[in-house]
């Protein structure tokens, strides 16, 4: 494990996140520390995003030391990345779902405990990626007797909507949505609270075994993601 | 004629696909000409759906075309078609996992091309592979998971197969974003980008 001292004012940090991640770091963030936000929907076309990611990275490298990347696997989009000159710092994770319940170990407790569990945030609300908002369009492009077969084989093995709430001044709204779109499409409802644990641990360390700490120079491997100690090539 | 009936597939225009498909029969075509025609759409869909010309819908939509004009066909194959089985395959998505089209898809295509397809469904422990690879004696299990979630269980599947002895049972893996650094991880002895590459796996391994 590499040592850094985040408290180590000589150590620049620089994060570069996802749209729906980057809303639940903005509290925690001290203010000398600079972010870019990534489009969210970039998550549905992992090597567009990889390569945008890359292209931040090369970037943000000349500006600060260590960079705080808002993202998990995301579907191996940050498998391959490389910083020449700065150190990445990624949480340990396969998503976001993870990054908002606090840890991946919660994830995986909610994942074995119902599989078939469609997850929302305020921030996947907002942006209408959802199946239910994909429905409508459905309608709109086949009719809504195909649109209909289509949205119910999507669906077919969810059982239960989560809603995670992280806190929001708007948390009503978005419950209701939730709890709307449950009933609608034969879901059971249920919510789950947020915990921003991991988050603050990424701002201020210690990047522990649940962060990738990658050198710079080295690229980042799938064994390397998921093994703790890591061997980057 | 059975281009029209490919053209009809991949525009997801499916009450032409079906009579297209009825008139092929009308006419004479042999019902396996016709599941040819149907595998060359799939073809097609499947590489649209890589370039992300086409999404998930239309690839629910094309299955449900694929088990409709099955529908049509089964009752005008000769037993012998049916019975050419090149060899057994059980299929499942693995655990912790539930998303099953394109598994659905490849366990369709590989049935189209000949193999006895076992299908476990979702959510599939280890252990209910094991089972079914014994009780079936398939040398062929492919694993589907969609969630990089699935990764580990794949490799515990993997594992649990190595464990009972299965060694000859080779693994096929696919689904998401599998590539060679997950084949590697999981222990898996190939995977497939699409239904077409895991068929010409399955294939290749029954050949050997």
């Amino acid at each position: 494990m590499p040592e850094f001292k985040t408290d180590d004012h000589k150590i620049k940090r620089k994060v570069i996140a996802c749209a729906t991640v980057i809303e639940e770091m903005i509290p925690f963030l001290p203010e000398d520390v600079p972010y870019e936000v990534l489009d969210f929907g970039l998550h549905m076309n992992p090597s567009e995003l990889k390569s945008l990611l890359q292209n931040k990275i090369d970037r943000a490298s000349e500006e600060a030391d260590v960079l705080l990347l808002g993202y998990g696997l995301c579907s191996m989009a940050v498998i391959g990345l490389k910083a020449s000159t700065a150190t990445l710092v990624i949480p340990r994770t396969d998503d976001c779902i993870a990054i908002f319940l606090g840890s991946s170990q919660e994830y995986k407790k909610q994942a074995q405990k119902e599989p078939g569990t469609y997850y929302l945030t305020k921030g996947w609300i907002e942006v209408g990626d959802t199946p239910f908002e994909e429905h409508k369009r459905l309608i709109e492009r086949y009719g809504k007797e195909q649109a209909e077969y289509v949205t119910k084989m999507v669906l077919k093995n969810y059982k239960r909507l989560a809603f995670i709430n992280t806190g929001d001044y708007e948390l009503e709204r978005y419950q209701d949505y939730s709890k709307r779109l449950a009933r609608e499409f034969d879901l059971y409802y249920e919510e789950i609270e947020g915990n921003p644990n991991l988050v603050k641990k990424m701002i201020n360390g210690p990047w522990d075994e649940e962060f990738v700490v990658l050198l710079p120079g080295q690229t980042l491997t799938y064994q390397a993601f998921v093994n703790s100690s890591p061997e980057a090539s | 004629m059975s281009q029209k009936l490919i053209d009809a597939i991949i525009e997801m225009r499916e009450e032409d696909a079906l009579k297209i498909t009825q008139e092929l029969l009308d006419g004479g075509a042999d019902p396996m000409d016709v599941l040819e025609a149907c595998r060359q759409a799939m073809d097609i869909i499947g590489k649209r759906f890589q370039t992300g010309e086409s999404f998930i819908p239309e690839l629910i939509m094309a299955g449900e075309m694929m088990t409709a004009i099955t529908d049509i066909l089964k009752p005008h194959m000769t037993e012998d078609a049916e019975e050419k089985k090149l060899g057994k395959v059980v299929i499942g998505t693995v655990q912790g996992d539930i998303h099953d089209i394109a598994k659905n898809i490849v366990a369709f295509m590989l049935d189209l091309s000949g193999f006895e397809v076992t299908d476990l469904g979702v959510d599939v422990p280890p252990a209910k592979f094991v089972e079914a690879a014994k009780e079936s004696g398939a040398k062929i299990v492919g694993l589907s998971g969609f969630l990089t979630l699935a990764f580990e269980p794949m490799k515990d599947t993997v594992a649990a197969l190595q464990a009972a002895g299965l060694d000859d049972v080779r693994v096929m893996i696919g689904g998401g974003q599998v590539n060679e650094q997950i084949r590697e991880y999981t222990g898996a002895d190939a995977y497939g980008d699409d239904a077409m590459e895991a068929v010409a796996i399955a294939q290749q391994w029954a050949k050997e």
